[in-house]
């Protein structure tokens, strides 16, 4: 890594005006982060070089440990940091001509100077070259951001002590005669934002994790023997559960051995945390952002204030609750407004980014991508109420039915009812006289989200934080669902 | 005056030239993980320079210029493997470099005790050369404001009508310049240079959406090459069609269920051969080492399925691996363990004989040697079995003669709109874009959300046609996700429509689950 480019770097010291100032050392093998006053410095250095109206500069570093593991233990590990400085530049438009701006973006993989200004380079050059948009506004102002930072000990959580979760996890499937296979995994990154306007936040998040797969040994593994998967993801390493989630998983493999098989129909099922992660996801990518729903291919359309889903699902999206702690602004460093999506039932706005506010007539929520960018606002902290039933309660209330572990490969094949499909994985079971029975081969759904969250039977008493096979963190309760559409096996 | 642009164009590579300083770096980085006891290591100095400009809606909605320069080291410690990176640029690599090796050495070093069986790495990685794509047109020298005028004239081809409530274009270009040193002695320089794009629209009408897609959907068709290959994809002649069939299918019934003959286009095999053949046939997964995200593979090597004892479909399957293949979005001349590039058969006439794999996971399976398929994304990930350019060869006849030769109620359906599959690759469900139903030999209404669901081998052994060679080309995949933390790769499958028998349509008439 290229040590970042001095701080009290003035114009006459630019490497392009063909002077460079010398570089400092590298304090090899520790922070990548950079402290708020040198982001913050290093923005101010090319927001002053910059000759467009307006211009912003965000960085984000990240440093990344992680140790993959299969039965014969470590398969992939790295050591890692990265570094993005993104420049964003805009050139005014006069009234007489349409007003609005020009604008573009470009970025560097690295804080080395040269680097950074040939970003505002290219920056300056595609915004001169854009086509003007007529409603841009101008770049927000000052912004109160709460600040955020990382955990020291998820920051310096080494590879040999991630060895030891591996150990732990490699011996106990082998009790078992299970091949294990997972991931452990700590990192930490910060984020600066600083525009020409005033705005300067920062923030900084950890995250680690611990996944877990057990499957019986073999190729048809997970279509005829045991199987099972389970994760804990936290914002801190110390809380991190990977004995609970050992035994969890071992125990799940375990007891799915000899799945039989199981027509596929509609069927009452419990989704445990985890598939509902996977089925929640969608909501946030094609129902809860401005665009889709500007677009009229979202499920909020038109239904806005309609009582359209059980009255116990209540989801919002919220950075600074405890089990996500995200940053607190986005890509433009618009302070992350906590947004009630759906309220007992009924249905509510969705997330904003400035643009978006703007041409729907509503409040800025914090939800935009870096701009500019075709994508839309996005609902990424989703956080879904639990109520009052444990799973076995769920399982109870269900009488007959299936209990669904985990889900994989969902995908979208049609927006406005959020219709999904993809398997079962990791352990699917069936609900005999309301308890947790013997294990089922896994089975294909095709299901409306919408529909499922109308048809529901009973919210879990625990909301857990889940990962997903797209990335994106939620937090969820286990949930019983009448009817689930079980299409194929 | 010369045009503006992004990126310096040429890149690092004066024509024709090779430079040493990047090749040093990547060598002392070698050299400083075997100074500190290493078995083996090798390093890779990546840089990577993109554009991408996209027109919403008649509006520059993302104009940017990203850049990346790192290094990466792998070592190879008593039986583990460790990895480190870090970015950096022309000035600070050299600095940086020994530093990466010595922390890529420690990860190995401290993971070692962990291994129950060792990693000894297949064949040898002693490769010393250079290899640039083939480009007719610098991508990055075409002027920006002509590149623009392509996005607008495209958009104008879209708009116009009011069912229509996005319009979107895209033209991505990338490159990536590569620097490989091995402690076996490999030294190796790549320039690999893609370009492509896409056109959207999407349409609400009597309170349906619908999305059609030119000449790809997801990010595009892409190929190796220069702005060629934009000037090659029909984004502006097409533009109109693709507006106009987008408001069609509003008005579409939908796709109806029930076991019937399918015929494939090219634009849809591309997923089917990437989803059913490609990911179930790399090494690392039927070895078990991806079962804790993507999954593992219905193919067992145990089993000796890689052996020709497994009928992966019918005698018209014949399933080539390529990384040499023209305008291969993974043709290049060696993988990132420093393999060369080579072609080989997958599926011969219907049977399975090899595997996609890279040295660690062809060590792993006790093979002499890899199959050149292991591969990372840019510089700051290690490298795992990847999908090369896997095409279905092409059979005779043209598409015109699969539908003349098919009864009625036949689905000729083409571009991907959403795809699902299993952990080990067999149940699959795929719903495209567009579809037309067959009556007398010739298309006849169009239907909308085609939904096919099938079980891989099932499906493949279903196979009674496949067109010709004038029908067939490759169609570029640049969002192919694997590995945990997740990396994306490119990379493309050749295909021309196919003809498959008895298969399971499933009707979403409802639009709130299957029937």
């Amino acid at each position: 890594m290229g040590a970042a480019f001095p701080a009290k770097l003035r114009p006459a010291a630019r490497a392009r005006c063909g002077r460079r100032r010398p570089r400092a050392p590298r304090w090899e093998g520790t922070l990548a982060l950079l402290e708020q006053d040198h982001a913050f410095e290093i923005a101010d250095a090319l927001i002053s070089e910059s000759d467009a109206d307006e211009t912003e500069v965000s960085i984000h570093c990240v440093e990344d440990r992680f140790v993959r593991f299969a039965a014969d233990g470590p398969t992939q590990a790295a050591d890692r940091e990265r570094y993005a400085l993104r420049v964003r530049a805009r050139y005014s438009v006069p009234q007489d001509a349409g007003g609005g701006f020009r604008e573009a973006s470009a970025s560097a993989g690295d804080l080395d100077e040269e680097s950074a200004f040939a970003a505002l380079d290219r920056a300056s050059l595609l915004a001169s070259l854009a086509d003007p948009d007529p409603g841009a506004a101008p770049l927000g102002g000052s912004a109160p951001v709460e600040p955020t930072a990382p955990s020291r000990p998820t920051q310096d959580h080494t590879v040999r002590e991630k060895g030891a979760w591996i150990s732990a996890a490699l011996d106990a499937a082998e009790e078992a005669e299970l091949d294990a296979s997972g991931l452990a995994r700590s990192g930490v990154a910060c984020a600066a934002l600083v525009n020409s306007a005033g705005r300067r936040v920062f923030g900084a998040t950890s995250r680690a994790s611990f996944e877990l797969s057990c499957a019986d040994r073999g190729a048809d593994a997970e279509t005829l023997g045991g199987a099972a998967a389970g994760a804990s993801v936290a914002p801190f390493v110390d809380q991190v559960s990977v004995d609970g989630t050992v035994a969890d998983v071992v125990e799940a493999a375990v007891q799915s051995r000899a799945p039989e098989a199981f027509d596929p129909e509609p069927t009452d099922v419990v989704l445990a945390p985890a598939a509902v992660a996977a089925l929640l996801t969608f909501a946030a990518g094609a129902g809860f952002g401005a665009r889709e729903f500007s677009e009229g291919s979202s499920f909020l359309t038109g239904r806005v204030g309609d009582a359209v889903l059980d009255p116990r699902v209540t989801v919002r999206d919220d950075v600074t609750d405890a089990r996500i702690r995200g940053l607190r602004f986005d890509g433009e460093g618009q302070p992350r407004e906590r947004v009630s999506l759906v309220e007992g039932g009924v249905l509510g706005r969705p997330v904003t980014d400035r643009t978006w506010a703007s041409r729907l007539g509503l409040p800025n929520t914090g939800h935009g991508a870096p701009q500019p960018s075709a994508r839309g606002p996005l609902a990424d902290a989703l956080v879904m109420e639990a109520r009052d039933r444990s799973v076995e309660e769920l399982c109870a209330d269900v009488g007959d039915g299936l209990f669904v572990r985990q889900l994989h490969y969902v995908n979208l094949i049609e927006p406005k009812e959020l219709v999904l499909t993809g398997m079962t994985r990791g352990g699917t079971f069936r609900i005999e006289d309301g308890r947790v029975g013997a294990p089922v081969r896994n089975l294909r759904f095709t299901q409306s989200l919408v529909r499922a969250l109308q048809d529901v039977i009973g919210v879990g008493d625990t909301a857990l934080r889940q990962g997903s096979l797209m990335g994106q963190d939620v937090v969820v309760p286990a949930l019983a669902v009448r009817g689930f559409a079980f299409t194929s096996a | 005056m010369p045009a503006p642009r992004t990126h310096a164009g040429a890149g690092e590579t004066p024509a024709g030239g090779r430079p040493t300083a990047l090749d040093a770096v990547a060598r002392e980085a070698v050299d400083a993980a075997m100074a500190r006891g290493a078995d083996a290591a090798d390093a890779r100095v990546v840089r990577v320079s993109t554009e991408r400009l996209a027109l919403r809606n008649g509006a520059v909605a993302e104009a940017s210029a990203p850049e990346e320069f790192g290094i990466g080291v792998r070592v190879f410690k008593d039986g583990a493997v460790g990895f480190a990176a870090a970015p950096g640029t022309h000035r600070t690599l050299p600095d940086v470099a020994p530093g990466v090796a010595r922390r890529a050495f420690s990860v190995a070093r401290d993971l070692a005790p962990l291994r129950r069986r060792p990693v000894r790495p297949a064949g040898a990685a002693t490769a010393v050369g250079s290899y640039a794509t083939p480009v007719e047109e610098d991508p990055f020298q075409v002027p920006l404001e002509e590149k623009l005028d392509l996005l607008r004239r495209a958009d104008q081809g879209l708009g116009g009508r009011r069912e229509i409530v996005s319009r979107f274009g895209l033209i991505d270009l990338r490159r990536e310049e590569q620097w490989m040193a091995t402690s076996e002695g490999g030294a190796t320089h790549q320039v690999l240079v893609r370009s492509g794009g896409r056109i959207e629209a999407i349409s609400s009408a009597g309170g349906v959406v619908e999305r059609r897609s030119h000449p790809q959907a997801l990010d595009g068709d892409f190929r190796s090459g220069g702005f060629e290959v934009v000037r090659s994809l029909g984004l502006v002649e097409e533009a109109e069609r693709v507006r106009d069939e987008a408001i069609a299918l509003c008005y579409a019934a939908p796709c109806p269920g029930g076991e019937r003959t399918l015929i494939l286009g090219g634009a849809q095999l591309a997923l089917q051969i990437h989803e059913s053949v490609g990911h179930p046939l790399e090494l690392d997964r039927i070895l078990g080492m991806e079962r804790d995200l993507a999954g593992g593979s219905f193919a067992s090597h145990a089993r000796g399925d890689l052996d020709g004892e497994l009928e992966y479909g019918s005698e018209h399957v014949t399933l080539v691996a390529d990384s040499t293949l023209a305008g291969g979005l993974d043709t290049r001349g060696w993988d990132d363990d420093g393999v060369p590039s080579s072609r080989f058969d997958l599926v011969r006439e219907g049977r399975l004989v090899a595997s996609q794999s890279g040295r660690v996971s062809a060590g792993l399976a006790g093979q002499d040697a890899s199959t050149a398929c292991s591969r990372a994304e840019g510089w700051y990930a290690p490298a795992i079995d990847r999908i090369t350019n896997v095409s279905l060869a092409p059979g005779a006849g043209s598409l015109d003669d699969l539908i003349a030769t098919s009864e009625d109620g036949t689905i000729f359906a083409d571009t991907v709109k959403t795809w699902s599959i299993d952990q080990e690759r067999r149940n699959f469900q795929f719903t495209c874009e567009v579809a037309w139903e067959i009556r007398g030999g010739k298309r006849a209404r169009l239907l909308r959300l085609p939904t096919y669901q099938g079980n891989s081998l099932d499906f493949w052994r279903s196979c009674d046609g496949v067109a010709g060679p004038e029908e067939w080309r490759p169609w570029g995949v640049v969002n192919c996700g694997k590995g945990n933390p997740m990396q994306i790769a490119e990379m493309s499958h050749g295909a021309a429509p196919a003809r498959f028998r008895r298969v399971r349509m499933v009707g979403l008439g409802g639009g709130r689950g299957a029937s």
